[in-house]
């Protein structure tokens, strides 16, 4: 497996970090091989060699492997998307915002394919927690796509559809374009570059539900 | 704490969900009006910031009370 190079560890340039900066450097060595090879396949030791410091050091920063894998797992959550620009610019109808806050999920996620590794060793190898907070990731949209189908439905505006089943197909959908396009770099789909695929899958899920683009 | 004009119950909701209510709400109400929004997901409080820059309306309030966040929110 190919690891990125961070941060040299015998170039002395460490050695001059700040210990703020030392810390982001941990962390961010730190989520690149937790990426790479789980929670599990990951020892302290290693961690602190690609950084450049003594593991002595490295526990200043952090107690344990587990409050370091934690702090990652924070840094992810800070970032978490905002979806206020969509639905601000949106008409407010299922079609635009879903779509809207759908690309800006894909957008975000794209741009960091090592959280979605970290997602995947997670589901192998993670503890309930964990997996947890990956799964509380997607709920913008899992909660979305429930709660408006339930209110859609008695208008006929979509099919009598178990709304939560057909979120989580939703999501399933959606990591699938994901991982396809940014970890596993396969062939399939290549007609398609992930915006079009992300928009071909909302097109196909609307269909899925009776849902009409244009009567909302 | 502030009066308000009307209450949105958005507790329990994760983001899009409050802050698509609260754009619906606020259309219904006129210039000077106050919204005032309840709401769990503590992304609330970045968000409806967000929103009160984007939309030109004006934040009044932000409370917390335990795990419950209230947003009093005047419509520009």
């Amino acid at each position: 497996m190919g690891f990125r190079c961070l941060t040299r560890g015998k170039s002395g340039l460490t050695k001059r970090l700040k210990a703020s900066e030392r810390k982001a450097a941990i962390l961010a060595v730190a989520k690149v091989l937790f990426s790479d090879k789980g929670y599990h396949g990951v020892s302290v030791d290693e961690i602190a060699r690609r950084v450049g410091v003594s593991p002595a050091i490295l526990y200043r920063h952090f107690p344990s492997k587990e409050s370091l894998y934690e702090e990652v797992l924070n840094q992810i959550a800070c970032k978490r998307e905002s979806y206020v620009e969509a639905v601000v610019q949106s008409d407010g109808s299922f079609s635009e915002v879903l779509r809207m806050i759908t690309r800006r999920y894909v957008e975000s996620v794209s741009r960091d394919p090592d959280y979605l590794r970290m997602e995947l060793q997670s589901a192998l190898e993670g503890s309930d927690a964990t997996r947890q907070f990956f799964e509380n990731r997607w709920r913008p949209f899992t909660d979305y796509i429930e709660v408006t189908i339930r209110e859609l439905q008695p208008t006929g505006k979509v099919q009598q559809t178990d709304g939560r089943i057909a979120a989580l197909m939703f999501q399933g959908m959606l990591r699938e374009a994901l991982y396809a396009k940014c970890i596993f770099r396969t062939p399939r789909y290549r007609e398609l570059d992930l915006n079009e695929l992300t928009d071909y899958l909302v097109t196909l899920f609307f269909r899925a539900i009776g849902y009409r683009e244009d009567n909302d | 704490m502030a009066a308000f004009d009307m209450e949105l119950d958005a507790r329990g909701l994760n983001c899009p969900l409050p802050i698509l209510r609260a754009k619906k709400s606020i259309q219904s109400l006129t210039s000077g009006q106050v919204l005032r929004i309840v709401a769990t997901d503590p992304g609330s409080v970045k968000d409806f910031e967000a929103f009160c820059k984007q939309t030109g309306n004006e934040l009044l309030e932000t409370m917390q009370d335990g795990g419950e966040y209230a947003f009093n929110i005047r419509k520009g």
